[in-house]
């Protein structure tokens, strides 16, 4: 029953996640890739999937987004109370915003 | 140089405006599109409602290297090579994408966009130029605007490492006494 329960949560994160980053591709390509940290033949897999193709990879028991820092400055800056706020706030976006696409392997 | 073509001045003028919009002087448009200047006058007065700043475009390096524009900078040079690196945008059109998303990190954290998108365009124009490059502090190992001939061996940036009056202005001063 629990297991049932998670695997339909998985699914849902799969297909609103999945919709999401179609849109952010289709209404600016540049720009979603930046947010979303994809390379171009990823972006152009994701943005030409067509909704019944969405509906089958969600169903899948894995889930389709990952995390995408592992660098732990980053983390400690995202969930530091210490510092001025707004300072590691910056701090933090100007690390991510220098990390490198998702390459398809 | 004019344009040929009545399709290429459409596009012209569809970006002369959309630089406008973001704030840019005349200047960059001059540099960025093929448009006469008396049609680019006319352009901006349409849309900013006013006639464009005289005087020269602010030219010095060094506004880039004192503590919150170099982070600033620093952001949206960031930002404006992840675009380039990732997709095949031309140099005009990343630098409108990256200041866009460099205007929504000011926002979503509450800060005022020190960088104008002229000095912006500027800051691309200079690493272009070979006067700026980025080097990565030995702390954090994200990438600060720096002077190309610098010597960046020990670079530690203003983010790990914060001068102690930094951003103590005046303004926020008053802010907090409110």
């Amino acid at each position: 029953m629990k297991q049932a329960q998670l695997l339909e949560e998985i699914r849902e994160a799969n297909l609103s996640y999945l919709m999401l980053a179609q849109r952010m591709l289709r209404d600016d390509r540049e720009q979603g890739m930046f947010r979303l940290g994809l390379a171009e033949e990823v972006a152009d897999i994701v943005a030409n999937l067509s909704p019944a193709q969405i509906l089958k990879i969600a169903a899948s028991n894995m889930l389709m987004c990952s995390f995408r820092f592992t660098d732990d400055i980053v983390w400690n800056l995202l969930t530091s109370h210490s510092k001025d706020a707004k300072l590691s706030g910056l701090h933090a976006s100007l690390l991510m915003a220098a990390q490198p696409a998702t390459v398809a392997a | 140089m004019k344009n040929k073509r009545v399709i290429d001045e459409g596009r012209d003028i569809e970006l002369a405006a959309e630089l406008i919009r973001l704030g840019a002087r005349l200047q960059v448009l001059e540099a960025e599109t093929k448009l006469s200047r008396e049609k680019l006058l006319r352009l901006y007065k349409e849309i900013q409602g006013k006639s464009p700043p005289k005087g020269m475009l602010p030219f010095s390096t060094d506004w880039f290297m004192t503590w919150q524009p170099n982070i600033h900078a620093s952001l949206f040079i960031g930002i404006y090579r992840s675009l380039l690196k990732a997709s095949e945008l031309g140099d005009v059109e990343a630098i409108i994408k990256a200041y866009r998303l460099y205007l929504e990190h000011c926002t979503a954290h509450e800060i005022e966009a020190v960088l104008s998108i002229t000095r912006a365009w500027r800051l691309v124009k200079f690493f272009d130029a070979h006067m700026l490059a980025t080097a990565p502090c030995t702390r954090c190992n994200g990438h600060y605007v720096v002077h190309t001939y610098d010597l960046t061996k020990d670079y530690v940036c203003g983010l790990c490492d914060v001068p102690s009056r930094a951003g103590k202005t005046k303004d926020r001063a008053a802010a907090a006494a409110a």
